[in-house]
């Protein structure tokens, strides 16, 4: 499809071959694929990459017709957030192999699902393993409902499951979310657009109140970015 | 930084364009008074807005940036503060209105007296307001009506007597606030449409306001929501008297000989300084930023802050914490329709009631789930990855519904805001440092607030319901108070009754900071009414707080 290989042709780079096949894996297991779509399907090491890439993919412009630049202070912090968030990843990826050579001898992308759930599993829990450090666990504790999280405090595992998920359900101008496929999966009717909802035409009064209809795609046109 | 030449002199500088500083600039202008506003954000228009979850709440696109404008915690003064995003609120015109839900309730008449209701309690600092619900009443109903707010009239049967009605009928009644309802019902609660700032139908020139999902936390593109922004702002600047200047932050405030303040020094978007005078200052940062203004700038006969004689700036500090009973349902509830538009509240539990073995109570309120959504949308419990996340969320997202509360914390003297001396924010200067242990009594009332609305959820027909306690107090609700409390008695107080600095006579703090007890009921609402109120004392005033010859404007009454 043209958007598609728009977002392709544009799509720089944040990871090594290597390390964006891991964390696609990862990934593939934080949203699984089963009879309706998953992190694969949606795009969500797409939507990773575009994102680490620099800081021309942060904000999408309100009306989805490209993305803001960035300058002065929010450039900075964005640039020094990316480079701290790409250095988790690197370290991240690390781990994985690391634990998955100690525990199976093979790089996680080479086990079976069951063995790489076995792998993060143990990362998200910080089991000590002689290949490595365990890093320390955050020393907070979570966040109360609602409270917006610094995503530069999380450790890796929280961390990859929040950008899996951000990459699952945000809006598809940010190169996820393909064809509304998390969203779909949901049962969440989003916009068709970002356009919609800037313009006023998104209104949600059919499933807030009487009158409604179940959330249905038939008459939706997924979109699929700038 | 180069220094720029000095602007005109200011007959009021108000330093802040949320919810009290647009009030204000709204009143005074409209009075016919030139005011100079300095806002240390943007001055966004509605073009600016987008229904975009990831940019508007996971990349801080309303919400402060964390690396920009941190904040640290503690709970004690004997450890170490964490950097902590403690209660955030958006720094631009128009402030917290621009991505609330706008859930506007009146306070009752016993929350102006909870110290004379509760009497004292142990480790806390409760204090009776110097004002009442009668003198704050005929300023609810301006608000209400200038601002435009929906909702019904006598509903709530623990509301305080009103001149009058709503401008608009309530919005529309969701299909969680039918649960809430019925489960109230069922109870023997009393239950109300929840007063909100949105128009049911046309009002004041305006459209009736768009039901989107993407709402609550998220500007609003439509222009059709109640906020400062697109109501109080746009009516000050078109009296041609408003002169609002956005990305001008306020580094300090500047005293002159006979000890009156005399400047705002702020920095302005080229990076330059730049000093404004005036005659009178209104601060209306919010309570966490109104304190540590006031603690930045030091002199020497303010050494531990402007107007800080006391010691009681940044002290008594409150938050609300909001917490929520989870429900699941067999019918779909598609509770995140409203994107945070809840439609349904009960002041059953607000009242204090001492046979419950704590003080005072709080608001509760249908709501979505973990909203906004669905990004970070998330049944507690639930696991955070895995097959069994994902059928989860594909079970509950449309089945789910919350009953929420507004925990109303106590004050405490050693609950304060203040200066750490470890961290600076972008732009150089020592960030706000919070120290907070919740009250026994906040976690008892929060247990009991919960256990209540699971009760409601069962009621109302849940198959199943998950309570999540506050364990903790965490600023969450991005309401916050008591900073610079007024009171009658300087020893006691900041401010006096007209939330006027005891110790500094043109300067006035007319945010949430004077509030004296937090209260179980969102704030926005009665803080608009008092700055509303202080404006009205400052416009029959006018004139004593001119350069020379000032008289204590509380002598004046």
């Amino acid at each position: 499809m043209a958007g598609e290989a728009a977002i392709e042709q544009e799509a720089p780079r944040a990871f090594d071959p290597h390390q964006r096949d891991t964390v696609a894996a990862a990934m593939a297991r934080i949203i699984p694929s089963d009879e309706t779509p998953g992190a694969r399907e949606a795009g969500t090491i797409d939507f990773l990459e575009r994102f680490l890439s620099g800081t021309g993919f942060i904000y999408a412009k309100p009306d989805g017709s490209g993305f803001e630049t960035l300058s002065g202070r929010h450039e900075q912090a964005w640039r020094r957030r990316i480079d701290i968030l790409r250095r988790r990843y690197a370290e991240g990826v690390r781990e994985l192999d690391g634990r998955s050579r100690h525990r199976f001898g093979r790089d996680f992308v080479a086990l079976a699902p069951q063995e790489q759930d076995e792998i993060l599993r143990a990362a998200e829990r910080h089991e000590a393993w002689p290949g490595g450090e365990a890093p320390a666990a955050d020393a907070g504790t979570g966040p109360a409902l609602q409270q917006t999280s610094a995503e530069i405090d999380l450790d890796f595992l929280p961390l990859l499951v929040l950008h899996t998920r951000q990459g699952f359900l945000a809006d598809p101008v940010y190169g996820g979310n393909r064809d509304q496929a998390g969203w779909r999966a949901i049962g969440f009717p989003g916009p068709a657009s970002l356009a919609e909802v800037h313009s006023g035409r998104y209104s949600t009064l059919a499933w807030f109140a009487e009158g409604h209809t179940d959330p249905s795609f038939e008459n939706r046109k997924p979109h699929h970015g700038a | 930084m180069a220094r720029k030449p000095r602007p005109d002199r200011a007959e009021v500088c108000i330093i802040g364009a949320g919810a009290s500083g647009a009030t204000a600039a709204k009143v005074l202008t409209e009075a016919g008074v030139r005011v100079v506003a300095l806002e240390r954000g943007p001055w966004r228009r509605r073009e600016s807005f987008g229904g975009d979850e990831l940019a508007n709440i996971n990349r801080y696109n309303l919400w402060p940036d964390p690396l920009l404008n941190p904040r640290t915690a503690r709970t004690s003064a004997a450890e170490p503060a964490r950097e902590e995003l403690f209660c955030p609120v958006p720094q631009m015109v128009g402030g917290g209105t621009v991505h609330w839900q706008g859930w506007l309730p009146r306070f009752t008449p016993n929350d102006f007296r909870l110290r004379t209701i509760a009497g004292p309690l142990e480790g806390a600092s409760l204090a009776d307001w110097p004002i009442g619900y009668d003198e704050l009443e005929p300023y609810y109903d301006r608000v209400e009506w200038a601002f435009g707010v929906s909702g019904l009239a006598g509903a709530n049967r623990f509301e305080g007597p009103r001149s009058r009605g709503y401008p608009c009928p309530p919005m529309p009644m969701s299909r969680y606030a039918e649960n809430f309802h019925r489960g109230c019902a069922a109870l023997g609660w009393n239950s109300f449409p929840t007063p909100q700032a949105a128009l049911s139908r046309p009002f004041g020139g305006r459209p009736a306001t768009v039901v989107s999902a993407f709402a609550q936390q998220h500007g609003d593109p439509t222009g059709t929501r109640s906020s400062a922004l697109n109501v109080f702002v746009p009516q000050a600047a078109a009296t041609g008297r408003y002169d609002l200047r956005p990305d001008c932050y306020v580094r300090e405030l500047v005293l002159d000989a006979e000890g009156r303040l005399r400047s705002a020094v702020y920095e302005d978007a080229d990076g330059d300084l730049v000093e404004q005078e005036a005659d009178l200052f209104l601060l209306a940062c919010g309570a966490v930023e109104s304190a540590r203004l006031l603690l930045l700038s030091r002199s020497g006969r303010f050494p531990a802050g402007l107007a800080n004689g006391s010691d009681l700036v940044g002290r008594n500090v409150t938050f609300h914490e909001y917490s929520a009973a989870i429900g699941l349902f067999d019918d779909p509830v598609y509770a995140w329709a409203g994107g945070g538009y809840v439609s349904a509240s009960s002041f059953q539990f607000y009242e204090h009631d001492e046979r419950r073995g704590f003080v005072s109570g709080g608001h509760v309120a249908a709501a979505g789930v973990g909203i906004p959504l669905p990004i970070n949308w998330r049944l507690p419990g639930a696991p955070a990855w895995g097959a069994e996340a994902k059928r989860v969320d594909r079970e509950a997202f449309n089945h789910s519904m919350a009953v929420a509360m507004v925990l109303h914390d106590m004050p405490q003297h050693d609950n304060r805001v203040d200066l750490d001396d470890g961290m600076v924010d972008a732009w150089g200067l020592p960030v706000a440092r919070i120290t907070l242990t919740p009250h026994r009594n906040d976690l008892d009332q929060g247990r009991f607030l919960i256990d209540r609305s699971a009760e409601i959820l069962e009621a109302g027909g849940a198959r199943s319901v998950t309570k999540v306690y506050a364990e903790r107090v965490t600023g969450n609700c991005s309401h916050q108070h008591g900073t610079a409390r007024m009171g009658d008695d300087p020893a006691a107080s900041v401010l006096n009754r007209w939330c006027q600095a005891h110790e500094v006579d043109n300067l006035f703090v007319i945010d949430g900071s004077s509030f004296p007890t937090g209260t179980g009921a969102n704030p926005t609402l009665t803080i608009m009414a008092n700055a509303w109120r202080v404006c009205d004392h400052i416009l029959a005033n006018r004139g004593r707080f001119a350069r020379a010859g000032l008289a204590a404007s509380g002598a004046s009454r």
